[in-house]
C-alpha cells in the first residue's frame, strides 16, 4: 500500500540543520494497523507527515498504491491527499467557524460530488461515530471525546484506504480514548489501513504492527 | 461548495467585528470619494444632458498670434470675424455655433440689484445644444438676425426675479439693456451651456464686435458623426495655417485647435495652446494614476489586515490542504471571501455616494449641479469594488497558500 524507500528529511533552521529523520525504509501493507512508537522529538510526527504526503523528504522515495510520488506539485498531491488518506490529528483541528457536519463534508468539497450526496455521505459518516443528533452543533459545543469522533467522521467520510491518526488519544481521558481506539480497530477490521503514533503502549499493542524510532532511525 | 465559502466568511466576518468595521469603514469611504468623483467627471465630460451631442461637437476656444519672429504674441478669445468668416464657410462641419463666455451683468429687478452670468449667442447654438425649454421657446435664426432684444433665463434665475409668476413675457434689465424674457430653460452646469441668461449676440451694445479677430467669442463646431471630428480638426488646423489678420505686419502666424471637452480641460492645465496635441491622453493617465493612487493607499492597509487576518486561519489552511484543499482552490476561497467583503462595503459606499451627490446638489456648494449616479457609474463602482477585492485578497491569498500543510497546521505561519 504504502512504501518509504531510504527516506532522510531534515529541517533547517537558522544556522541550525536538524536531522529529523535518516534512511527510512518502511512498507505498510493494505489492511495493517501500524503503530509508530517513540520518545518525543524522535521524528514519529515528521514520519507520518511524509507518508500521508503532508510533508516533503530530503532524500528517498515514497510510493503509493505501487507508484512513486515523483512530483510533490501542489495540486497532484492535494489530489492523492483527499483521494488516499484521512488525517486524525490529537488537537482535532475542527473548523470552529463551522457546524458538525459542514466539518465532516469538508473532504468531499474538493471532489466533484453533488450537495446532496455530500451532505449524505457527512450524514452518514456522523452516524457511523454514534454522532447523529450532534450535526447541527458547533465543535465547541462538544465535549473533546466528541470532537475526535467528528474529526474520525471527517477522516473517514471520503472513504479512504489509509486513515493516520496523530496521537489521536492524547487530549482525551482514558474512557475517551477507549473509545476512539475500539473505532479506529473496527474500521480496521472494515479493511481500511491504520497508521497511528502513540506514546501509549497499551493501544499500540491493540494494533498489528509496532515501529520504533529512535532518532530519527527506525529500531527493531 | 460555495455556501461553505459563504458560512466560514460571515462568521469570520461576525466573529472580528472590529476588524469588519475597520475593513468595511475603509472601503465605503474610498469608493464614496471615487464614485462621486466618477459621477462629476462623467458629468463633465460624458455626452449627457444639455450637451448630449457632445461627441459630435468641437469647441475652439482660443486664439493664438504671433508676430514674425516670435518678438509678440497673444492668446485670446475668438472674435466674432473669425468664426463669420473663417470657421462658419468650413466644408467638414454642419453647423457652427458663436457664444460669448458667461459675462457678469447687473440685472435690476425692482428695488434689487442682482449680479447674473449672461451668454451672447447666435442662433445656431441652440440648435447644437440639447436644452429643455421649460417654458415659451428660445431665440430663433429671426430674433438673431433682426438683433431682437428678447432673453431666455434658467429656471432657478428665473424662479429668482418672478417670484410666483411666469417669467416669460416679463421684462429684464441687464447690463442697462432691457430684454423681453421669451423662455425659461432647465439649470445646467455644463462648459458650454452654463449661464444664468442668454441673450442673441446681436443685441450686443456695440457692433465693434462683427469686426475683431480676438474677442470673447468662442465656436461650436458640429459635425455629422461622432467619425467627422478628426476632419473638423485637420480643416481648423489648416484655417488657422491661412488666416489673414487686417494687420499682417503685426501677426503673421496663427494657431488654433478644435478640441474635445477633454481637449478644452487638457489644454487649460498643461498649457498647450500652441500645440495640436492638447495633453489629454497625459491628463487621463494622471487621472487613472492617482484613481489608481488613491485606491491603492487603502488597498494597501487592507493587504496588512487580511494578512493578519488570513494567517490567524493557519489551522484551518491547514485542515483543507490536508484533505485536498490545493493552493489554488483556497486562493480562490479566500478571495471570495474579500470580494465579498468589498462588493458589500461597494453598495454601502454606493449609497453612501449617492448620499453625498445629493447633498452637493442640494447645499448649492457647486450651482445648477445636477449629478446621479446613473447606470455607467454605478458599473464603474462595481468594477472598482472588484478590483479593490482583488487587491487586497489576491497577496495575502497568494502568501497563505504557499504554506505548507504541516507549517500550517503548526500555526508556525
Amino acid at each position: 500500500m504504502i512504501r518509504l524507500e531510504n527516506i532522510s528529511k531534515t529541517y533547517q533552521t537558522d544556522k541550525v540543520e536538524t536531522l529529523a529523520l535518516k534512511d527510512i525504509n518502511l512498507h505498510v501493507p493494505k489492511g495493517e494497523f501500524l503503530s509508530i512508537m517513540g520518545p518525543s522529538g524522535c521524528g514519529k510526527s515528521t514520519l507520518l507527515n511524509l507518508i500521508g504526503l503532508l510533508d516533503q523528504p530530503g532524500a528517498g522515495t515514497i510510493s503509493v498504491d505501487g507508484a512513486a510520488v515523483k512530483s510533490y506539485r501542489d495540486k497532484d498531491v492535494a489530489r492523492l491527499r483527499n483521494q488516499t488518506f484521512g488525517f486524525i490529528f490529537q488537537s482535532f483541528h475542527l473548523i470552529n467557524d463551522l457546524q458538525v457536519i459542514d466539518n465532516v463534508e469538508l473532504p468531499l468539497l474538493y471532489r466533484s460530488l453533488a450537495a446532496g450526496e455530500r451532505r449524505r455521505r457527512a450524514r452518514e459518516a456522523l452516524e457511523r461515530v454514534g454522532l447523529g443528533a450532534r450535526m447541527e452543533h458547533y465543535p465547541n459545543q462538544l465535549s473533546g471525546g466528541q470532537q475526535q469522533r467528528v474529526a474520525i467522521a471527517r477522516a473517514i467520510v471520503g472513504r479512504p484506504q489509509v486513515l493516520l491518526a496523530d496521537e489521536p488519544t492524547g487530549n482525551l481521558d482514558s474512557q475517551m480514548g477507549g473509545e476512539v481506539m475500539d473505532l479506529l480497530l473496527r474500521l480496521n477490521a472494515e479493511g481500511t489501513t491504520v497508521v497511528m503514533v502513540t506514546h501509549d503502549e497499551r493501544e499500540a499493542k491493540r494494533g498489528s504492527k509496532i515501529v520504533r524510532v529512535f532518532d530519527g532511525q527506525l529500531v527493531n | 461548495m460555495f455556501k461553505n465559502y459563504l458560512i466560514t466568511a460571515y462568521k469570520v466576518y461576525t466573529r472580528r467585528k472590529l476588524f469588519t468595521a475597520i475593513n468595511l469603514t475603509c472601503i465605503t469611504l474610498t469608493l464614496m470619494v471615487l464614485m462621486v468623483v466618477t459621477a462629476l467627471l462623467q458629468n463633465a465630460f460624458y455626452p449627457s444632458g444639455v450637451e448630449g451631442r457632445s461627441d459630435r461637437f468641437l469647441q475652439v476656444t482660443t486664439l493664438v498670434a504671433e508676430s514674425e519672429g516670435r518678438n509678440s504674441v497673444r492668446t485670446g478669445p475668438l472674435g466674432y470675424k473669425l468664426i463669420d468668416q473663417y470657421l462658419r464657410p468650413m466644408k467638414s462641419v454642419q453647423l457652427v455655433a458663436a457664444v460669448s463666455s458667461p459675462r457678469t451683468v447687473s440685472v435690476y429687478q425692482d428695488d434689487r440689484v442682482s449680479e447674473l452670468m449672461l451668454r451672447r449667442a447666435d442662433a445656431e447654438y441652440w440648435q447644437i445644444l440639447d436644452f429643455k425649454v421649460l417654458e415659451g421657446s428660445v431665440p430663433s435664426a429671426e430674433d438673431v438676425e433682426q438683433g431682437r432684444f428678447v432673453a431666455v433665463l434658467n429656471a432657478s434665475t428665473a424662479a429668482r426675479l418672478y417670484p410666483g409668476i411666469a417669467a416669460t413675457g416679463q421684462q429684464l434689465n441687464a447690463g442697462g439693456q432691457t430684454f423681453k424674457v421669451i423662455g425659461v430653460v432647465e439649470d445646467t452646469l455644463q462648459l458650454n451651456s452654463y449661464s444664468d441668461i442668454w441673450v442673441p449676440v446681436t443685441t450686443d451694445p456695440s457692433s465693434e464686435y462683427r469686426s475683431q479677430m480676438f474677442g470673447d467669442f468662442f465656436a461650436l463646431l458640429l459635425a455629422d458623426r461622432p467619425a467627422q471630428l478628426p476632419l473638423i480638426q485637420a480643416e481648423v488646423a489648416e484655417v488657422a495655417r491661412n488666416l489673414q489678420f487686417d494687420d499682417p505686419k503685426q501677426w503673421n502666424l496663427a494657431l488654433m485647435w478644435a478640441d474635445s471637452k477633454l481637449d478644452f480641460f487638457a489644454r487649460g492645465l498643461f498649457r498647450t495652446e500652441r500645440e495640436a496635441d492638447s495633453g489629454a491622453g497625459l491628463m487621463l493617465a494622471l487621472i487613472a494614476g492617482l484613481m489608481i493612487l488613491f485606491m491603492l493607499l487603502p488597498a494597501l492597509n487592507l493587504v496588512n489586515l487580511n494578512s493578519g487576518r488570513i494567517l490567524e486561519r493557519s489551522s484551518e489552511i491547514g485542515v483543507r490542504k490536508a484533505f485536498g484543499a490545493s493552493s489554488r482552490t483556497l486562493v480562490i476561497q479566500f478571495v471570495i471571501e474579500n470580494v465579498l467583503l468589498c462588493l458589500f462595503g461597494g453598495l454601502l459606499g454606493l449609497i453612501a455616494a449617492i448620499a453625498a451627490l445629493s447633498w452637493l446638489e442640494q447645499s448649492g456648494l457647486i450651482p445648477y449641479l445636477k449629478v446621479n449616479i446613473n447606470l455607467a457609474v454605478f458599473f464603474c463602482g462595481l468594477a472598482i469594488t472588484l478590483l479593490f477585492g482583488l487587491l487586497s485578497g489576491v497577496i495575502p491569498a497568494w502568501k497563505m497558500s504557499r504554506l505548507h500543510p504541516v507549517q500550517a497546521l503548526k500555526g508556525a505561519a
